[in-house]
């Protein structure tokens, strides 16, 4: 070998080894990133494609709902806590009014309770079609968005046909829900509470519903590239998951079959049958399974509930100036992205003195730093995207 | 222990049942009181307690999925609501609410802190998901967690200052002006008390919960 | 070179140019809070604002005509805001979608809050709601493409120089 051949080899080599040397950098995606569902900001160390540490960065869409809850009455916190997951508005307020009826000690009519039913369930598949429409989207599909709004669109259109309002209800009323939109007082007494032709029209949309999830099953859940980007990928181990107290159908797809629905009685649930999903493995795919088979469910607790939906009065007898009386209480439901939960301090006044919301992505997304430690750059968006979180969720 | 009047007798069987579980629990971690007000099962602590009850309550009793952890700052001087009915002893009442993923079981444990200077020992150690409930707890009421890995500020700017869920943190934009809906409602002021006599016409038109006492909150 | 500010642009010429404009709004979606959710949905199938020459596709606003801020603005995220803003090239336009967007809307009171989108960047046409309906968003947008329309192409090309705020 000549000195010049040597002279190159060794070049070649030197560049070879300059090439594979990945100095670290930092990744910066967000606050304003398309698949970011909102304003969520992720600092990322990288080493070439692999992430060596995670930093989620909160608090872009903080209203500081806890604080402006102690200057608000009780009826007032009802149109505000709508606004935390913003997809499913509906199931945020049951909670609340749980929490509010205990404490006040007011039984809710059952024809109140199963039209809540009703429309926490529609909320449900409202939140989990958001989902069917965004997830497929992050990893590269069009199409399923498509499918997703239009049959969202029909849920919605339902909601609205009963409360007046797309998503963001405000339609309970504690001790009840709201007598009958838009009816003043001297119509109260003709109008019905459920607009015509409701209950044909939600067993209609319900079979139309169940037969897109069949699309759904077809057009994604077997697609090749899907799979490759979600199966085995971001597994969480159940112990990890209680750990950081993630629920809702994150938890229920790393093998845990914990249903809020099954233990508490917020809602008359104990009066349908449904079955509580579960995963095996705890991946993005899991997680997908999941969602896809609670929208089912969820449309058989509605059909079953349309069937046998009580007649009845729609309003607990209330006072004109809501009071709650001195006390502390905890009132957590299964809301479409996992617990939800008011623990409201009451000192007698017109509003709490107190009120903690515990909701679902907040704590479901604090264990995605431990997920995304050493997995590829383009896992981040297939993991992150697979818990479904709402930053208003997380932020309040 | 203690009973507001409005609360459920604790004679059926749900809560006779609830009442032998708190008990149970307190007795376990050797807990300073324990109600079951509401079905809700509250278990109080000492702070130096703080960590040995919660690692107990997650070994021995199973109680694996933490919930939340946030505080209630309980004073007579407030700046903005409504202050307590009674008088109460100022202090920070840091709450925990850790559960099972079995029977459906969630205990809330609290524990009080004084005002000033307040510190805990971190729950980073028992549950991990702790990390930022603390952090907010810290940057919300001003709690300083002993040994938290990272307890910087998790909401707000770097720059913000105070500790908004404080009681004495006022809300400055309901100073420099009123609240805004009131320019709606026709003939308030002067109406105001007329109509919570009359409570006829005027009440009607009123959207059920709204007060006629203090519409303005 | 100092024609069109001595002289202005003719009418007939402007007015194809404006129209030709309106017509092709690269919408940059600042999705902020609840907003978002209708802005998408006026995306999606039933509404479809692809139709009035909206188009939603760019994901960096240095590719956007019309930045339409949905939802909430914080204190925190008010500096990104200003600085997407900053980066779009003009002529640009920006809706202000809900109430939160618009004035702080229920938050009004709140400690984090920005009162308004308008505090930190120039708002051509505010739609009250809280969310808006999608059809509210397509009646802002129509409205934008009137204001476009009548726009006098020699002022629009003088204010580029100068910032508003």
């Amino acid at each position: 070998m000549t000195l010049e051949q040597d002279a190159l080899k060794h070049f070649s080599e030197v560049s070879v080894a300059l090439e594979l040397q990945t100095p670290d950098m930092t990744l910066n995606i967000g606050p304003q990133h398309p698949s970011t569902h909102g304003v969520l900001r992720i600092v990322a160390q990288v080493d070439g494609e692999r992430v060596t540490d995670v930093k989620p960065v909160i608090g872009y869409m903080h209203r500081g709902y806890e604080k402006i809850a102690e200057v608000r009455t009780y009826p007032q916190i009802t149109a505000l806590v709508n606004r935390i997951d913003w997809v499913s508005g509906f199931a945020n307020e049951i909670p609340f009014m749980a929490a509010t009826e205990k404490l006040m000690g007011i039984e809710v009519p059952e024809r109140a309770r199963y039209i809540r039913m009703i429309l926490t369930e529609m909320a449900r598949i409202s939140s989990h079609l958001m989902f069917m429409a965004s997830y497929p989207l992050e990893l590269g599909a069009t199409t399923p968005l498509m499918f997703a709004l239009r049959e969202r669109e029909r849920i919605l259109d339902l909601i609205e046909s009963v409360t007046g309002g797309r998503f963001h209800p405000n339609f309970n009323r504690i001790g009840g829900v709201k007598p009958n939109a838009g009816a003043g007082p001297s119509q109260k007494k003709t109008v019905q509470d459920l607009p015509k032709g409701f209950l044909q029209a939600t067993r209609d949309a319900m079979d139309e519903l169940l037969s897109t999830c069949d699309q759904f099953d077809e057009l994604v859940t077997g697609n090749e590239i899907f799979l490759a980007r979600c199966k085995g990928v971001g597994i969480m181990p159940a112990a990890l998951a209680a750990d950081f107290g993630v629920s809702g159908p994150n938890l229920r797809a790393s093998g845990v079959a914990f249903d809020l629905r099954t233990h508490t009685d917020y809602l008359p649930y104990d009066q349908v049958n449904f079955e509580v999903v579960t995963g095996t493995v705890g991946d993005s795919f899991d997680r997908w399974q999941v969602r896809l088979e609670e929208i089912r469910q969820a449309a058989y607790i509605v059909q079953q509930a349309v069937d046998q939906i009580p007649s009845g009065p729609l309003q607990a007898k209330v006072p004109k100036v809501i009071k709650v009386p001195k006390g502390e209480v905890y009132v957590r439901a299964e809301n479409p992205k996992g617990e939800m939960g008011y623990y409201i301090v009451s000192e007698g006044g017109q509003g709490p003195y107190r009120l903690k919301i515990r909701s679902a992505s907040y704590s479901n997304i604090s264990v995605i730093p431990q997920l995304l430690e050493g997995v590829l750059v383009p896992d981040i968006i297939a993991i992150m995207g697979s818990f479904d979180f709402v930053l208003g969720d997380v932020d309040r | 222990m203690t009973t507001s009047p409005s609360d459920l007798p604790a004679t059926d069987e749900a809560s006779v049942e609830l009442d032998a579980y708190a008990a149970a629990v307190a007795d376990a971690v050797g807990a300073l009181s324990w109600s079951t007000n509401f079905a809700t099962v509250k278990v109080g602590v000492a702070p130096d307690a703080w960590v040995k009850s919660l690692r107990t309550a997650k070994t021995d009793l199973g109680l694996i999925f933490f919930s939340f952890l946030s505080a209630v700052h309980w004073t007579n001087k407030v700046e903005v609501g409504d202050p307590p009915a009674e008088t109460v002893d100022e202090r920070l009442e840091v709450l925990a609410a850790v559960g099972d993923l079995t029977e459906g079981r969630l205990v809330h444990f609290s524990t009080d802190l004084p005002i000033d200077g307040a510190a805990l020992a971190t729950l980073t150690g028992v549950y991990a998901g702790a990390n930022w409930h603390e952090r907010e707890a810290a940057e919300m009421f001003d709690i300083d967690f002993v040994g938290h890995p990272q307890l910087e500020k998790l909401y707000l700017p770097s720059e913000f200052e105070g500790h908004p869920l404080r009681k004495s943190f006022p809300l400055l934009s309901r100073e420099v002006k009123p609240w805004p809906g009131m320019v709606d409602v026709e003939g308030m002021p002067d109406s105001a008390e007329a109509s919570e006599e009359s409570d006829g016409a005027d009440a009607e038109t009123l959207p059920s919960g709204v007060s006629t006492e203090n519409p303005g909150r | 070179m100092g024609v069109v500010e001595k002289f202005g642009i003719p009418k007939p010429i402007s007015s194809l140019l404006n129209w030709s404009r309106k017509y092709s709004l690269w919408m940059f979606q600042f999705g902020l809070a609840c907003c978002a959710v209708e802005m998408i949905a006026a995306a999606g199938p039933r509404y479809d604002m692809m139709r009035f020459g909206i188009i939603p596709f760019p994901a960096s606003p240095r590719q956007a005509d019309l930045m339409i801020v949905a939802g909430t603005v914080t204190d925190k995220m008010a500096p990104s805001v200003r600085r997407l803003y900053d980066q779009m090239p003009d002529p640009k336009y920006v809706i202000s979608m809900g109430s939160c967007a618009n004035c702080g809307g229920p938050y009004w009171d709140s400690y984090s809050v920005t009162k308004g989108v308008d505090q930190i960047i120039p708002v051509d046409v505010y739609i009250p709601g809280c969310p808006p309906r999608p059809e509210a968003l397509m009646d802002g947008i129509v409205l934008l493409q009137k204001k476009i329309q009548a726009e006098d192409m020699r002022e629009k090309w003088m204010e580029r120089d100068h910032q508003p705020i």
